[in-house]
């Protein structure tokens, strides 16, 4: 039986298949870097990220603590001594608010305060949020 | 959020630095842990003035390079064993590998810090072909200064926003680790192929 296949045609070898593939991820990847500083480009631009924390000066500052319009980044794998650092807030506001008796305190996450008195996370944090906000002399979520 | 991240960063309020030496060593060693969305939240926490950011810095260096040269020392020790025990020298692809990853170790061991898990594997390849001592832990060092410091930097400078930055982090690394192990196999066909020319 005669050999019908074009001997022109050669079969390219995988490694042309992978430089292929090593391109596009390649371009993939710039493509997430231009995403990255966009991202972080929308972030300045919302004034969400301060100018002058870019300055060389400004990186080895502290910042500030946060105010009563910021309580929405608590979570509960926050301890209460983090949360009174972050909100600048004295360290037994949130004990004698919340009522709390564990020890443990202010080395104690949400998510345990919330096991200890059978509430839901979400509920825990809500309390939290709303205890912060009262500090600050906010009306409550 | 990663559901292996959210306890992490209870543990790392929790206990400081002890935790942060001791997930980045686990890590470095080879558990699958989110060590640099962690990393990245630690810059935030810096940020805030909750840890020390060369404090932090240098503790991940550390036990990361710790980490690496832990997986590094046991193949080292026992990869002959382990070689035998497996008949690996009877896989062309690994005889291929080992003599990939001795000329190229420098380069190596360099990107893969950058790439996640290839990292551990890369760890315990370069002890069983016995890559120099001296090498493994020059390029490991850079690399373990360049990549945390990358990762508590940005997290440092965006602050309370991290977490919207923490998923790109993930796919780069994978990014990086399927770049390398091509760039690899193709080096690996090219010896091939030149030996049957």
């Amino acid at each position: 039986m005669l050999n019908t296949m074009d001997p022109k045609k050669k079969r390219r070898p995988i490694s042309y298949y992978i430089k292929i593939a090593l391109i596009v991820l390649g371009i993939v990847l710039v493509v997430l870097f231009i995403l990255l500083v966009r991202n972080y480009l929308m972030l300045r631009h919302a004034n969400l990220i301060s100018r002058r924390e870019l300055s060389l000066s400004a990186f080895v500052q502290k910042h500030g603590p946060l105010g009563a319009s910021e309580v929405g980044v608590i979570h509960s794998w926050m301890t209460f001594d983090y949360i009174n650092r972050l909100f600048g807030i004295p360290q037994d506001y949130l004990e004698n608010q919340l009522q709390i008796s564990d020890s443990h305190y202010p080395n104690l996450t949400l998510g345990k305060y919330a096991s200890e008195n059978n509430i839901d996370t979400v509920v825990a944090s809500h309390q939290v949020q709303n205890a912060i906000l009262k500090y600050f002399n906010q009306p409550a979520l | 959020m990663d559901s292996l991240l959210t306890p992490l960063l209870s543990y790392l309020l929790l206990y400081r630095y002890v935790a942060l030496a001791f997930v980045v060593y686990i890590g470095a060693v080879g558990a699958p842990l989110p060590v640099n969305e962690m990393l990245l939240a630690l810059g935030a926490f810096a940020s805030q003035g909750y840890f020390s950011f060369w404090g932090s810095l240098m503790i991940a260096v550390i036990a990361n390079c710790l980490g690496d040269l832990t997986g590094y020392a046991i193949t080292r020790k026992w990869g002959d064993w382990i070689v035998r025990v497996l008949h690996l020298r009877k896989a062309r692809f690994f005889v291929h590998l080992e003599e990939e990853l001795r000329s190229d170790a420098a380069i190596t061991v360099f990107t893969t810090r950058f790439a996640g898990s290839l990292s551990s594997i890369t760890n315990l390849l370069a002890g069983l072909v016995r890559v120099p001592l001296g090498t493994f832990i020059f390029y490991d060092f850079i690399a373990n200064v360049i990549e945390p410091a990358a990762a508590l930097g940005i997290g440092y400078v965006v602050g309370n926003y991290w977490s919207d930055f923490s998923n790109l982090f993930t796919i780069i690394a994978a990014i990086f680790a399927v770049g390398i192990i091509m760039f690899v196999l193709i080096r690996i066909q090219r010896k091939i192929m030149k030996k049957y020319e």
